[in-house]
């Protein structure tokens, strides 16, 4: 027996095994909020990525200007109060007296170096993007900044609902990779105690948080890519908030007795791109039948768990300039037939949609059975998530006769988010550059997003959408809800944004 | 015995030389790396870079200067995260291997006793049974063996987490996901290399010494029927180390396969060559270590 090789290898494994193991931790204790996101963002520093697992992160660590209440209003947060003095400046009141986690006191400088940092374009900022309008930042005096716009910037106020405010003497003093590793400083609810990539971040309670302290002591980011796991946690107790559960999931979790459903209607759209460049969608005839062959409720209901909510175009009903007056193309498959016929297609026609939605497969394959069921008679392709679809169908405009979509605005209450990407034609645009193609609504978009007189700009969204309804640039389809699974100990509530500010999450009464 | 060594440390330079070569050859198939980091840049500044970073040098040049950073463990900045990417490879390889080892032990724990009864009680009902139970497990897709054990122990049973990293317990069920994939294939190699030595001469001259049958069976047999359950066992460990991203998604075990292939899907070459290089290492140095097993096993090996 004493010479058995291979046995004795399996022990030297076994030990070697042991020896490299991780130390146990304490299970779940009653005063810690664990929150399962898909994967981490590539770092911490809240100005270095625009990914919404980050955001997520950033928000509890970091406040910005300007805070955004579950109803979608905005309340002061490091500013107190904020007007525009013209077109083009704005001013903001800075709160006195808030504390960044290193004991530091806010001040206005601060303000001034977080913009700075993104608008400086060799830091490379993915977020330059979302406040290059801005051409210059001003300290007045002590509690007092100025925001200049390059030109009339409607959106301003929206984009600063996330633009954290960083500590200036820290990020200098400890350099940018390791503020956004292992030292990320803020004044928000929680201050970062360790992260282990793809594993979890941990956070504690910022005792001097000017807000006063958030319930939870600790808040635990975990990385959990797989559903299916998510779900086992949830149901466990392993995880108390669980993102994005799918419609198959929820009867199953509305009556499970650890856990509970909240779910509200956000602003994703979804949608199909039609190429209006070549036929059959260069005819508003057919890109109308596309339209009426699409039964909306019977979707929603059958496979959403009627999560959803129909549209009339790709504006959605919470953001600013959405117009009620008008109303959903009808499920009408007879007329349906005769536009088709009308654009020159008696006998159908053939086509192919693309997709890289993977969630939304279910749908996306109705849709195509629905348009076939009239005479477009559909063949829906799949792409894998990843650079190859990227490249297809937003950098090179291939998807030809189009594509499904959805769109979230990045979390921007307002027309002008849906509508530029979508179809303005500007060659630095998103897709509409590539796939749409109607007449006049490229100034129009660009005449309500160059003025900051809100009574106005309603007025020309309500134009641009009965404008899209009736020339069609894509079927539309309808908006999602953000459905989250939710522990019985605590209390929370989705949010019309998408976001998990977790300061308003409380221990359930028990 | 020496010379033999000398050779095969020259071979795996060799081996390493070849794998830096591919890794090269995957960033140039790759297309341009500067249009990735400056998706919004104007052509002159993309130039700039270019020019600045190198890329305009001809392609050997290019070449030796990557393998000249390799050989001081520069793989450049990951795109992504911004930071150097070996240590971030690095960070990740210790949960992978111990994940690899532990699946490795598990499967070998499982495999040599029931390997062995079933190739000395050849055909019997236990020998069947064993092959039938073991072959489910290979059958399965792992994910969904996994969310099965998942199911099973975490959700009904409550005795084991359902997933992470964080304690000893989380270890277990992954473990045993991969261990149910690698497991019937060395199980029907300590059958076979079992049966083809059990009725050699030589075991039939150890019993008749009057050896007991557990040491001719250790000694005589399995020492000479373990050459090709080595070499499995080697390429097992290779295969599970880059291959255990299934596993390690499904689990959310923060290893190395995860990380590699959110690269893949980021373009974040200097991540990818870092991981690929340092995975075609440890396939290198297991190779290396089952030579080395087999001079120890089989002396015939070593005095050619």
């Amino acid at each position: 027996m004493k010479r058995c090789a291979p046995l004795a290898a399996v022990l030297v494994l076994a030990l070697f095994a042991l020896a490299a193991a991780p130390a146990p931790v304490s299970a779940q204790a009653k005063d810690t909020l664990t929150v399962a996101l898909v994967s981490h963002a590539p770092t911490l520093d809240p100005h270095m990525h625009f990914e919404r697992v980050g955001i997520l992160v950033n928000i509890n660590m970091f406040d910005s200007l300007l805070h955004r209440n579950i109803k979608l209003q905005f309340e002061p947060s490091l500013a107190t109060s904020w007007k525009a003095i013209s077109d083009t400046q704005w001013e903001f009141k800075i709160r006195k007296g808030v504390r960044f986690h290193n004991g530091d006191v806010m001040t206005p400088a601060d303000v001034k170096y977080s913009f700075d940092r993104v608008i400086d374009q060799t830091k490379k900022s993915p977020q330059y993007g979302n406040i290059r309008a801005i051409k210059e930042v001003k300290v007045i005096d002590a509690d007092t900044v100025h925001l200049i716009t390059d030109k009339p910037f409607p959106l301003l106020l929206e984009r600063l609902v996330f633009f954290p405010i960083v500590n200036k003497k820290h990020v200098e003093t400890v350099g940018d990779q390791a503020f956004g590793t292992t030292s990320p400083v803020g004044t928000g609810p929680w201050k970062f105690v360790e992260w282990k990539r793809d594993q979890l971040i941990r956070l504690e309670a910022f005792d001097q948080h000017w807000r006063g302290k958030p319930a939870f002591k600790n808040l635990i980011f975990r990385a959990v890519p797989e559903t299916a796991t998510q779900v086992a946690e949830i149901k466990t107790g392993g995880v108390d908030i669980i993102r994005n559960v799918s419609a198959d999931i929820v009867p199953e979790l509305k009556t499970h007795p650890q856990a509970y459903i909240s779910s509200t209607p956000i602003l994703r759209v979804h949608y199909v791109m039609m190429d209006m460049r070549v036929p059959p969608f260069d005819k508003k005839a057919a890109r109308q039948a596309a339209n009426y062959a699409v039964d909306k409720p019977t979707v929603i209901q059958k496979l959403m768990a009627g999560l959803g909510t129909q549209v009339s175009t790709t504006v959605q009903p919470p953001a600013f300039g959405f117009d009620a007056e008008v109303k959903p193309y009808p499920f009408d498959q007879k007329k349906a037939k005769e536009l088709l016929a009308q654009a020159g297609f008696p006998n159908g026609v053939d086509i192919t949609l693309h997709s890289s939605s993977v969630a939304d497969r279910p749908s996306f394959e109705a849709v195509s059975q629905m348009l076939t069921e009239v005479g477009i008679r559909t063949t829906p392709r799949m792409w894998d998530p990843g650079p190859a679809w990227n490249k297809f169908f937003q950098a090179e405009g291939k998807a030809t006769h189009g594509a499904y979509g959805t769109w979230g605005n990045y979390s921007v209450f307002d027309a002008d988010a849906v509508l530029h990407p979508l179809y303005h034609t500007e060659p630095g645009g998103w897709i509409g550059k590539w796939y749409a193609r109607v007449e006049g609504l490229d100034k129009l978009i660009d005449e309500a997003r160059s003025s900051v007189d809100q009574p106005k700009r309603k007025r020309l969204y309500a134009q641009i959408q009965q404008m899209i309804r009736e020339e069609a640039p894509s079927i539309f389809l309808w908006t999602q809800y953000d459905t989250l699974g939710i522990s019985k100990k605590v209390q929370y509530a989705a949010r019309p944004d998408e976001w998990l500010w977790l300061y308003d999450a409380k221990p359930a009464a028990r | 015995m020496l010379t033999v060594l000398v050779r095969r440390v020259a071979r795996l330079l060799v081996v390493l030389v070849g794998v830096s070569l591919v890794t090269f050859a995957i960033l140039q198939a790759s297309g341009d790396p500067v249009a990735l980091m400056m998706p919004e840049a104007p052509e002159s500044d993309r130039a700039a870079l270019r020019q600045a970073m190198g890329f305009n040098d001809p392609l050997p040049v290019q070449f030796a200067r990557f393998v000249g950073n390799i050989a001081r463990g520069d793989f450049g900045q990951s795109f992504f995260h911004r930071e150097p990417a070996l240590p971030l490879v690095l960070a990740r390889l210790p949960t992978t291997v111990l994940l690899t080892l532990l699946a490795m032990a598990v499967s070998l724990a499982i495999a040599l006793p029931i390997g062995i009864v079933s190739a000395i009680r050849r055909n019997s009902v236990f020998d069947h049974t064993a092959t039938l139970i073991v072959f489910l497990g290979t059958s399965m897709p792992v994910f969904w063996t996994g969310i099965m054990l998942i199911l099973l122990f975490a959700v009904q049973l409550r005795v084991l987490p359902v997933s992470g990293w964080e304690s000893w317990a989380a270890l277990i069920l992954p473990a045993a996901t991969l261990a149910t994939f690698s497991t019937p294939l060395l199980l029907r190699i300590v059958r076979s290399s079992m049966l083809e030595v059990i009725n050699l001469d030589y075991v039939r001259t150890a019993r008749a010494k009057g050896v007991s049958e557990w040491f001719v069976i250790c000694r005589h047999a399995l020492t000479n029927a373990a050459l090709p359950l080595v070499t499995v066992a080697g390429l097992q460990f290779s295969l599970n180390l880059g291959g255990a991203v299934i596993t390690e998604t499904v689990f959310a075990v923060p290893g190395l396969g995860r990380l590699i292939i959110g690269a893949i899907r980021q373009l974040d070459f200097p991540i990818v060559q870092a991981g690929v290089f340092l995975i075609a290492l440890m396939v290198v140095l297991v190779n290396f270590a089952v030579d080395m097993l087999y001079l120890y096993l089989n002396p015939q090996i070593r005095v050619r």
